[in-house]
């Protein structure tokens, strides 16, 4: 063993600096380059670009006050009575009160009707919406979507909760510019006690969500508004027609609003709790569902974005651009890297290996420190995640990346995500017929 | 209402025995005749030359009249149910069904109870008789469940669906649309156009063409005519058409309609005459609850188990109450109980209770003393009494009489306290 360390050592000691690129060019050339300098810079012009805007910020949040527009907050979902009570009630804890709420109950066949009815009658639901029969999920937003009457639209899930002031928080964007068309929640993990898989995907919800899609929404690339938690300007859903079928169509969506011309803002104020899946096997099961969308969505509905036709938009393009680079392009990439390791250099690869690890988990730590002060709940637990930090390696290197390419295979050779039950048959077979 | 059943209701429903308990036949025609009169007449002939053919059925009746003993009740609950007695028993009748009667405030006539009330009282037909049942004069079978309006107890309600918001019946539904290939949802004008009797997706502008197929029906929606609002769960509510009022259905009483069926107690009700509830008398100033009474026997007897102390129970007996009561109203029997309880009262401890058996029986505690001064207590009690209904009562002469018990902490306490009325069955 204290052989095998000396012997690491002194093969680091022997690679220079130029090797060491050649050997970690994957890192290097996409990740590094991404998602240390690029991060860092975007987030030091977005804290900047927040100094310069203190006033108009002050000034929007002075606007949506005295104006006070009513809010329609939709609930879709099946099965969910247990947790609309909760919502419900902790809704009442919001500092902005002038809201409606919807619930749609998607052909449920638990107790969730005889709760939702009492609710209504009790006054804690103003509308309750149920379709005996199941229409997916897309079709329920769309019904509460039918018969909101508010001048923005909040999407909510029934399982998670909400700051005091997620409300109000999420509201505000519209005001600070007219061009916003739907603002994303900050989603975070609220069971990441509960299991090793859910601490992980903690971790990667810090860095993905609440610092990821500050700078993508800088940029003017953020892409996916979660379904968890996501506000909409009325006017706007009603030229796009609501939500078309799903799964994926929190993207969707959101391509839909950026092809009318509207910007999508990530709002790290309006913080949304989600409980996570706690086992792999369940996390997995998730992953695959997201993960087709990406070639469901970009490559397949809305390839158009890409076309030089005159609907084009720049920005829009480098979204899905990136998206695509860095998700399914990178995904072939890197078993092209492994296979030069392996065919390269294969007498070092379990030094390369090593290296690896520790690269990706100085990488980790790095990122995960030095970010911390431009996340929203800076005091956060921090030193909770620091141990598991290391497994990230293999939890996002390796687990999700394997996933990711069996979705991204059985989609585009099978189209398997019109066969997800997660649709009712009925609706999936139309939409794989008109290519959506 | 007929006048057939408007003279029967007037004798029926009086409250002189002589008079309701009268046989009434009807002389018949061809009319049908409503099913309470029926229930309240005792045959029918057709000519008067029948008449010798219902003798016997006179007769039956009046020599079951002769068995009952007619009392003046301490309360209406029990005149109500006093009389029911009556009329059950001299028509040898066992039960009382509850009949389904359009006639009826409530919807259901109990003929021999029901006929003492009016329309809008109706419902109190089922307070006196779950009374009777509690006082163990009725066993009961369960039948049915009647709601009767919160405000006036009147059975007669309209059930209408309403809008939960204001409460207008001027709701109209919808049926809702879903257009699988683009996930729009909505009502079906959604869906409608001016030119002809297609249906277009106003998301996709898609012709709707086969149900089940391209769209499906998941559900409707209301909308209200008056206050504009829209809601999947319209609420029903009922609409009294004695008051008016109009209520939740949540909020209507319901009340169970039971058969009853005379028990032996009943009949013996009806033979003695039937003067209180229990509620009558257990409202007495200085009194307890007979239920009270046997607990504090019981633990009195436990103490005595663990002390040489002597304690005793005695009960005192109005033979003849019933032929006093039947003399007097119901405020002179008031009075009459009142001052029986305060002379009792005045001669024992501040300690010992009093309770009312029946109307006729009065138990007492005399715990702590010698068997033998409880007996001079009781005998000076009676002297008591005896003098003071003479006086009141144009020399009435009251058969009263009493009995000593000591407490043995051998036996059960509800084994003593029956000992004790024991004594004054002859
Ligand atoms: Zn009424
Ligand atoms: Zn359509
Ligand atoms: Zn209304």
């Amino acid at each position: 063993m204290v052989e095998f360390w000396d012997d690491f050592f002194s093969y680091l000691a022997s690679v220079g600096y130029m090797k060491l690129v050649r050997i970690f060019w994957f890192y290097f050339l996409f990740e590094f380059f991404r998602y240390i300098f690029l991060e860092t810079l975007a987030l030091f012009s977005w804290k900047f670009k927040q100094r310069v805007n203190r006033k108009a910020l002050q000034e929007a949040r002075k606007l949506m006050w005295d104006e006070s527009p009513l809010v329609s907050i939709i609930v879709p979902g099946k099965n969910e009575g247990k947790h609309i009570f909760k919502l419900a009630q902790s809704l009442r804890e919001q500092t902005y009160k002038n809201y409606e709420l919807i619930i749609i109950d998607d052909g449920s066949d638990d107790a969730t009707p005889e709760i939702c009815k009492n609710l209504e009658r009790n006054g804690m639901i103003t509308l309750f919406l149920r379709n005996d029969v199941r229409g997916g999920k897309a079709s329920a937003a769309n019904l509460g979507l039918r018969f909101a009457k508010g001048k923005y639209i909040i999407h909510l899930d029934a399982d998670c909760s909400y700051d005091r002031d997620a409300i109000e928080n999420i509201i505000i964007p519209f005001y600070f510019d007219q061009r916003i068309g739907a603002v994303g929640g900050n989603v975070m993990v609220r069971n990441y006690k509960e299991s090793l898989c859910t601490t992980l995907q903690a971790i990667e919800y810090t860095d993905t969500i609440s610092v990821g899609r500050i700078v993508t929404s800088h940029l003017g690339i953020y892409r996916v508004i979660s379904g968890a938690f996501g506000a909409f300007r009325s006017d706007v859903m009603q030229r796009i027609g609501g939500w078309d079928i799903g799964p994926g169509l929190d993207g969707d969506i959101t391509v839909k609003i950026r092809k009318l011309g509207y910007k999508i803002h990530f709002e790290p104020l309006a913080v949304c709790l989600t409980s996570v899946p706690n086992t792999f096997r369940k996390l997995i099961k998730q992953r695959l569902r997201w993960d087709k969308s990406l070639i469901r969505f970009r490559l397949r509905k809305h390839r158009d974005v890409f076309l030089p036709n005159q609907s084009f938009k720049l920005g829009n393009f480098v979204s899905f651009a990136e998206n695509v680079t860095y998700n399914l392009v990178l995904n072939i990439f890197w078993y092209g890297y492994l296979f030069d390791m392996i065919f390269n250099y294969s007498s070092q690869l379990k030094y390369i290996i090593i290296m690896n690890f520790f690269l990706y988990t100085l990488n980790n730590y790095f990122k995960f420190i030095l970010f911390s002060p431009f996340r929203e709940r800076k005091h956060a637990p921090i030193h909770y995640f620091l141990i598991y930090i290391p497994l990230m390696v293999f939890y996002f290197g390796y687990l999700l990346r394997l996933v990711r390419s069996v979705a991204y295979l059985s989609e585009i050779f099978f189209k398997a995500s019109y066969k997800d039950p997660w649709n009712p048959a009925k609706t999936s077979r139309h939409a794989k017929e008109m290519g959506l | 209402m007929n006048y057939t059943l408007h003279i029967l209701k007037k004798i029926r429903g009086h409250l002189n025995p002589e008079l309701y308990l009268k046989p009434i036949f009807l002389l018949k025609g061809n009319e049908k005749h409503d099913p309470l009169v029926n229930n309240l007449t005792d045959g029918v002939i057709y000519s008067l030359d029948q008449v010798k053919l219902v003798i016997p059925v006179m007769e039956q009746i009046y020599l079951k009249v002769a068995d009952l003993s007619f009392t003046r009740s301490l309360s209406f609950e029990a005149q109500m149910i006093d009389k029911i007695l009556n009329m059950m028993y001299s028509r040898d009748k066992k039960e009382l069904e509850p009949i389904p009667y359009f006639n009826s405030g409530i919807g259901y006539s109990f003929p021999e109870a029901s006929i003492n009330f009016g329309y809008m009282d109706e419902w109190q037909v089922l307070d006196i008789l779950d009374i009777a049942e509690k006082e163990g004069l009725f066993a009961s079978e369960y039948l049915d469940r009647i709601y009767l309006c919160n405000n006036c107890s009147g059975g007669f309600l309209s059930y209408r669906e309403v809008c939960p918001h204001c409460a207008s019946t001027n709701a109209s539904s919808e049926d809702l649309i879903h257009h699988f290939p683009c996930a729009f949802i909505g009502p079906i004008s959604d869906f409608k156009n001016e030119i002809d009797n297609q249906l277009n997706c106003p998301k996709c502008n898609k012709m709707l063409r086969h149900i089940g197929v391209d769209y499906d029906k998941p559900s409707i929606i209301y909308t209200c005519g008056k206050c504009n609002s829209k809601f999947q769960d319209i609420s029903v509510r009922a609409k009294c058409m004695m008051c008016t009022k109009d209520a939740e259905v949540q909020y209507l009483i319901p009340r169970d309609v039971k058969m009853y069926r005379m028990t032996k107690k009943g009949e013996t009700s009806a033979q003695t005459g039937y003067i209180s509830t229990s509620k009558d008398i257990e409202e007495f100033i200085g009194t307890v609850k007979l239920e009270t009474f046997k607990t504090m026997i019981k633990y009195e007897i436990e103490r005595l188990k663990q002390t040489d102390y002597n304690s005793n129970i005695a009960g005192i007996y109005l033979k003849n109450a019933g032929e006093l009561y039947s003399m007097i109203g119901a405020s002179s029997q008031r009075a009459l109980l009142r001052d029986l309880v305060e002379i009792v009262r005045r001669n024992i401890r501040s300690s010992d209770l009093i309770t009312f058996q029946n109307v006729n029986i009065v138990l007492v505690s005399l715990n702590e003393i010698p068997t033998k001064v409880a007996d001079n207590i009781l005998k000076e009690i009676i002297n008591i009494i005896s003098r003071l209904i003479k006086q009141n009562f144009k020399n009435f002469d009251v058969d009263i009489r009493y009995s000593v018990h000591q407490l043995n902490t051998r036996l059960s306490h509800e084994l003593q306290i029956q000992q004790v009325t024991k004594d004054f069955v002859d």
